[in-house]
């Protein structure tokens, strides 16, 4: 077994809420939303864990730990079995050498008033490189590996579309040679075409210099051809953890499954006519205790409501992790199950007549 | 034959800004029956949302301008209606429901009295006491659903307002129109309406908030809805939630929907019609499985193959090389000839190519703007 590149155990993180003075004087007690809540995963070297769920899951928070943009609440984040969770000052200077970032928004993540160069060569200048030259030398031979020309090193990052401009991030990302890019929902604000050019340079990166990737998105055709392995997220916690393939082939989890059987398919002669999975994401200020899918699961019984499942992993699939009491019963049922197709006419399972 | 709810005919809108003249849409024409859904797909910049503006006249002018086309909505050209007509279109003609439902809404007013607003607009409208631009229509077709039950409008007691008061052209009192309401968020499956009636926008979720807007669009009782992206700033269980809602919405009230999205797979869910829009033209348009099945447009045939639907080992992602062209400096011929795997001479000057129907096939409704039509089946 190879030793992960990054290993979390535990992590949580917790965002104090903002307190009014009534609220210090009346003693009310601390509220805090559980962004991220005890979840333990690996990092192996030259992999993709794809992190899927859907806003307010916690996947960029967990993204941004592992990053150490955020400090952890408890739990701890090792790279390489050193721990990081507390580094700081130079330490931290010398991990962001081996922890890139390449964020959801390329129009706000690029700064306006600086050129390519200056951009992309930003984070070798943080840990130390100087000289004009040798800067522009060290982006020029690196804007062609992100499919950028070499010659637009004077250009403004307006001057870009929006995949140029990720494309931009990207490269500033690899500047620093990095072991571990977190990419943060780095194709949700492009269209599909623009979409599948950024998805195959960031598989044919990561083959050329056995790059590990997080990658967090919401889109699931995008983990399915960049990820070896998923984590899906929900409310902070981890659902299911498992190879892409089983993962989305024979989910485990029935948030999983349910988030399947909500892709709306580009075939119209297998539309649905009803989505048989109801209710919102609740409130992470008072997490539901139990399962914290519980309140919108068809599936729910009893037990989910007071006791919270554990990740584990099943009998008969052992690489694939799942955090449900009733995984072994509803192993058969296919995401499909849960959309039902036109013209049948079954009642819709409602999580709420079962309260 | 039914006579088209709207017909768009050569419809051409230009951007005149600092940097040059946007050419957002080129003559589309467009044909909606009633009762249909139409569905509009195309990448950002395609001008697929300058269109669904142009259509109740929502477009800023200046720095928009209609350079030519006529809009028929139910037998009255838009285009030339005077700017102060136009509200009397908006809400019980046309209604429109937005990307974001929190921008749409208003923040300083509860739920309640943004909804009975249009309910007032409505009930003026037909008491005859506003000027009706439109001829009436038969109502909604409310036999297929089940009544209300009473208890959820009931629960609270309705003090009846004589006619007259309740139709006062500026105020309503908290209750004249609170029936109106509860009906319409019971329509669109709001657990609790009597509690939402009371909240302001920011205190729901943006489901809730998208739900609010499709009765509210609803209320208006319209006979056109146009729904740009409605649910691409939602999760995707609450889209199809909403979608969900929308589908069942479109067998009890006979409206037809003017649809607006990019992600090919919530057309295929939701349109019985497609339009492909590239650079501001309508490129391909026809019945949705035809046009899915078949597409006889070589960037239609890209964009359905653009969306990842393999694993890393399979292989590499089709796409399409370069990028949307500039609007403001069009490509000469086709506008897709610089990314089209099948361009030749006669692609690269002259006009744009005429949207033609399938050949040989009478009455096709299926209509590509390619001079190649029949070679995008070679196409891998």
């Amino acid at each position: 077994m190879t030793q992960p590149l990054v290993e979390v155990r535990g992590l949580t993180k917790h965002f104090p809420l903002t307190r009014s003075l009534a609220d210090t004087l009346y003693a009310r007690p601390r509220e805090v939303i559980h962004a991220v809540d005890g979840v333990s995963v690996d990092i192996f070297p030259g992999e993709t864990l794809g992190l899927i769920g859907e806003s307010g899951s916690g996947k960029t928070t967990l993204g941004w730990l592992v990053a150490r943009l955020h400090q952890a609440t408890s739990g701890t984040i090792r790279l390489d079995g050193k721990d990081i969770t507390n580094l700081e000052g130079a330490g931290l200077r010398k991990l962001r050498k081996r922890i890139q970032v390449v964020f959801q928004d390329p129009v706000g993540s690029l700064d306006p008033r600086l050129r390519v160069w200056q951009i992309v060569s930003e984070p070798l200048r943080a840990q130390g490189a100087r000289g004009k030259a040798e800067l522009r030398s060290a982006v020029e031979a690196l804007l062609p590996t992100v499919g950028l020309p070499a010659g637009s090193l004077d250009q403004y990052p307006h001057e870009f579309s929006g995949g140029g401009r990720q494309r931009l991030s990207l490269a500033r990302a690899l500047s620093v040679r990095p072991e571990l890019v977190v990419l943060d929902e780095p194709t949700s604000a492009l269209d599909v075409a623009v979409q599948a050019q950024i998805l195959n340079r960031l598989v044919s990166l990561q083959r050329e210099r056995g790059l590990s990737y997080l990658l967090i998105t919401h889109n699931v055709a995008a983990v399915r051809y960049v990820a070896d392995r998923v984590a899906v997220m929900y409310l902070g916690k981890l659902a299911e953890l498992g190879n892409v393939r089983d993962v989305l082939e024979r989910p485990l989890h029935p948030y999983t499954k349910a988030l399947l059987a909500a892709l709306p398919l580009a075939d119209p002669k297998r539309r649905r006519t009803r989505y048989r999975v109801s209710g919102e994401i609740p409130t992470l200020i008072h997490p539901p205790p139990g399962c914290r899918f519980a309140g919108r699961c068809p599936f729910v019984v009893d037990r989910c409501r007071t006791e919270e499942p554990a990740l584990r992993a099943l009998a008969d699939r052992p690489d694939q992790w799942v955090a449900c009491h009733r995984a072994e019963e509803l192993m058969e049922i296919r995401p499909e199950e849960l959309v039902q197709a036109g013209g049948e006419n079954q009642p819709p399972v409602d999580a709420r007549s079962s309260l | 034959m039914t006579e088209p709810i709207l017909r768009v005919e050569h419809l051409s809108v230009d951007f005149e800004v600092g940097a040059g003249t946007f050419h957002a849409v080129q003559d589309v024409s467009i044909e909606m029956t009633p009762g249909r859904v139409l569905g509009i797909v195309g990448e950002t910049g395609c001008g697929k949302s300058t269109l669904a503006h142009a259509i109740p006249r929502l477009l800023p002018e200046p720095p928009a301008r209609i350079r030519s086309g006529h809009i028929w909505f139910r037998g009255i050209d838009l285009l030339a209606l005077p700017k102060w007509k136009l509200p009397l279109v908006r809400g019980t003609g046309v209604s429109m429901i937005f990307q974001e439902p929190i921008n749409s809404l208003n923040p300083a007013f509860r739920i309640y009295d943004q909804i009975a607003e249009a309910v007032h607009i409505r009930k003026l409208r037909e008491s005859g006491k506003e000027p009706a631009l439109l001829p009436k229509l038969e109502s909604f077709d409310y036999s297929k659903r089940p009544l209300p039950k009473a208890s959820d409008v009931a629960s609270k007691a309705v003090t009846p307002v004589p006619p007259e008061q309740a139709l006062h052209r500026l105020r309503w009192t908290r209750e004249t129109y609170r029936r109106d309401v509860l009906d319409y968020l019971n329509l669109v499956r709001i657990n609790d309406p009597e509690t939402i009636l009371e909240l302001y926008p920011h205190e729901l979720s943006g489901g809730m908030r998208q739900r609010v807007m499709i009765a509210m669009a609803l209320s208006g009782k319209p006979s056109l809805l146009i729904a740009d992206e409605p649910t691409s700033a939602l999760d995707i269980t609450i889209q199809a939630q909403v979608l969900t809602l929308m589908k069942e919405l479109m067998d009890e009230v006979r409206t037809s929907i003017f649809f607006i999205s990019h992600d090919l797979g919530v057309i295929a869910e939701m349109a019985d019609d497609v339009g492909v829009m590239y650079a501001g033209r309508l490129v391909e348009s026809g019945p949705v499985e035809e046009v899915y099945a078949h597409p006889r447009h070589p960037y239609t045939k890209a964009l359905l193959r653009a969306s990842p639907d393999r694993y890393k080992e399979d292989g590499a992602l089709p796409s399409l090389p370069g990028s949307v062209p500039n609007l403001s400096n069009l490509p000469d011929g086709c506008t897709f000839h610089p990314r089209c795997p099948l361009a030749k001479d006669v692609c690269r000057k002259g006009a744009f190519p005429p949207l033609e129907a399938e050949a040989g096939v009478l009455g096709s409704a299926h209509r590509a703007a390619c001079y190649f039509s029949d070679e995008v089946t070679t196409l891998p």
